[in-house]
């Protein structure tokens, strides 16, 4: 079997891809209005919601970028995963419920749709769609480009595919998506979330098991390895160091009711009522799937460490080389598909989101009304979303990298600072008003360009993200508390009273 | 509605913002976010983790808790005021209460570490550790059940149900007119 790694790997990428194409043909045939489209027409059960809440959630990044990360700082990232309870607990008290009743009074297709119409405010619509299109570009050009690549090195181990390039594996990987996201929109994208997250769940535990394998002493082997060389790469805080770590535990924690491509997905489940048993299911998955990321980095830094294997070239092949050295093939065939389930997933979530600020919610907030044919442009609008990400992704892998670190900058913790208090604490607080968030939102977006563009290093690990946070957060209470009371709409004051 | 829930949230904010500007006007230390590893490229060590905390290490836990208030009364906002009862409350408070055991836990077992050089393990991890990953995580777990199990007591109770039915079918026969 280990003589045909490479080609059980393939296999296994290949069955997944065409499970994508055909879902994306079954949903097309389920698509028939853009409510359809962006919100599966708000009749999904609690299984799907869940398993698509927690596999977007987990994108590319948690599968190549976490285990680098504890390859590279220790349990400092930790604090991303272990805040995941917290973070799904105050996205389901503050967002899940209310959200779902304003979709359903107002009709909404979209995030902004919704908070325009909690503050009755077309400004606060635009601010929130232009953020959302800013944010998109940036995670799907990295998406992307973490799919071709990783693409890239499962084929150049064959010999027919010895010299495949980098562009081939962008075209190819954005045509599957694009093709199922394309055909059928929202459903397309929950229903191969479904698998996704299923693949996911699995791939975790079954490289925990592996990974416990490795040392002889287990996973306690490994950890006192490390605590050996250096005793903060495996104490609570890391090497990142205290104020990195708590800075994640509120960003991530807090932030998760601030993610556009995840609360959307709270307006699609066919009764409110099911917000009960999804929340424990979506943490559930998370957890299974990200064992694999725990499990890998301290595995691959004490091997290292120990001198197990070689030294790295880079943090972020930490899963590729544990896939390539500790696991059988068809483990690594699971994963692999399982590592591109995690990129797709969390791609087409925000393909979807994105099309939707651009063909419904900026029309809508400039001249009152969203384009004719809504549908249409929904697809075609995904198409040159994808292909513009893709070329974004291609410029920055070959010539310049700063754009995407720009558009990168719009990643989980702008959208948590610009998002979260306008909508997990507006669709809360009835004395919230329109100025409090376009304050925040404002300010979100300006700290976190400024601290991007001027590459400003803060004391002890700060992130700007997290200084972001804790201002927008202020301005939005504050100004809302110090401007006048809105009048709500006896609809929006009805759901707020409920 | 939430009239003085939110001036809380609003101080706690504020006061978690204060601490951070202290944090920033503390004395740097050269590892304070970590160094590159001597042997190993790719790799961060945190080095000296005494030194570390030296000037930040109370601030650092005040912030943590704070957080943990501010968690605490966010998920209590996301409860109507009028089902925000005694026992409610209690259960809350003792929620804050565990959260912030833990957090003690993980800290002064991290200080334990820091003056003697060594620890115990449980389940696979240094103690300090261990509270990060397993009590951290679990420390959510009750606003868990609260959510899931009193979901009809104080979530979304029959009486909401029905308000909220009644709220659609206003809607849809305004529409129809």
């Amino acid at each position: 079997m280990e003589a045909y790694r490479q080609e059980i790997i393939i296999g296994a990428v290949i069955i997944y891809m065409v499970f994508c194409i055909f879902t994306g043909l079954w949903a097309m045939r389920r698509t028939k209005n853009s409510s359809d489209f962006f919100v599966a027409g708000r009749g999904l059960g609690p299984v799907v919601v869940s398993l698509a809440l927690f596999s977007s959630t987990l994108s590319g990044f948690g599968f190549v970028g976490g285990p680098g990360l504890v390859y590279s700082i220790g349990v400092s990232s930790f604090w991303m995963i272990v805040i995941s309870s917290t973070g799904y607990a105050l996205g389901f008290f503050l967002v899940a419920k209310r959200i779902r009743m304003i979709a359903d009074v107002r009709n909404c297709i979209s995030l902004p749709d919704v908070l325009a119409a909690r503050y009755n405010s077309e400004a606060v619509r635009f601010l929130i769609a232009v953020t959302i299109v800013l944010g998109v570009m940036g995670y799907l050009a990295t998406q992307i480009l973490a799919m071709a690549v990783v693409m890239q090195a499962i084929l150049s181990g064959t010999a027919m595919f010895a010299d495949i390039g980098l562009v081939t594996c962008v075209v190819v990987s954005s045509a599957v998506l694009i093709f199922y996201c394309v055909t059928g929109g929202i459903i397309a994208s929950v229903y191969t979330d479904v698998v996704q997250g299923a693949i996911m769940m699995i791939a975790g535990v079954l490289i925990l098991l592996t990974a416990m394998s490795v040392f002889d002493g287990g996973m306690q082997e490994a950890t006192s390895i490390i605590l050996a060389d250096d005793g903060e790469a495996m104490m609570p805080f890391g090497a990142a160091g205290i104020m990195a770590s708590l800075g994640w535990f509120f960003v991530f924690g807090l932030g998760l009711a601030g993610q556009p491509h995840l609360v959307t997905k709270m307006m699609m489940n066919r009764s409110i009522s099911d917000n009960r048993i999804i929340l424990p299911m979506s943490l559930f998955g998370y957890v299974m799937a990200a064992l694999l990321w725990v499990s890998i980095g301290v595995i691959m830094r004490a091997a290292v460490i120990d001198g197990v294997i070689e030294p790295l070239a880079l943090p972020d092949d930490a899963a590729s080389f544990f896939l390539s050295i500790f696991t059988n093939p068809l483990l690594a065939g699971i994963v692999f598909a399982g590592l591109f389930a995690a990129i797709m997933s969390t791609s087409d979530a925000f393909l979807n989101i994105g099309a939707a600020a651009i063909i419904h919610d900026i029309p809508k907030a400039i001249r009152g009304k969203s384009i004719q044919n809504e549908l249409f442009w929904a697809r075609v609008v995904t198409v040159i979303l994808a292909v513009v990400a893709a070329s974004f992704a291609l410029y920055s892998h070959f010539q310049d990298a700063t754009l995407v670190a720009i558009l990168g900058a719009f990643g989980w913790a702008t959208f948590a600072a610009s998002i979260f208090p306008v909508l997990a604490i507006g669709l809360n607080w009835k004395g919230a008003t329109a100025l409090g968030a376009i304050a925040a939102i404002v300010s979100a977006l300006l700290i976190n360009f400024i601290v991007q563009l001027s590459g400003i290093v803060l004391p002890y690990g700060i992130l700007g993200g997290l200084v972001a946070f804790i201002v927008s957060l202020s301005l939005f209470i504050g100004v809302s508390l110090v401007t006048k009371k809105p009048e709500l709409d006896a609809d929006m004051q009805a759901v707020l009273n409920i | 509605m939430h009239s003085k829930l939110i001036y809380v949230i609003f101080a706690t904010v504020l006061l978690i913002a204060g601490i951070l500007v202290a944090i920033f006007l503390a004395e740097s230390v050269p590892n304070g976010a970590g160094l590159a590893h001597a042997q190993f490229n790719g790799m961060r060590v945190g080095g000296n983790g005494v030194a570390r905390l030296e000037h930040i290490g109370t601030l650092a836990f005040a912030f943590q808790a704070l957080l943990l208030l501010l968690i605490v009364c966010l998920a209590a906002l996301g409860v109507a005021e009028e089902r925000r009862s005694k026992g409610f409350w209690a259960y809350m408070g003792g929620t804050l209460l565990f959260s912030l055991f833990v957090w003690w836990q993980m800290y002064s077992n991290h200080q334990a570490f820091l003056e003697t050089g060594v620890t115990s393990y449980f389940m696979g991890f240094p103690v300090a550790t261990a509270w990060q990953v397993y009590g951290t995580w679990l420390a959510a777990i009750p606003l868990i059940v609260l959510y899931s199990v009193g979901f009809r007591k104080f979530i979304f109770t029959d009486e909401d149900e029905e308000k909220f039915e009644q709220l659609l079918e206003q809607i849809a026969k305004k529409s129809e007119q």
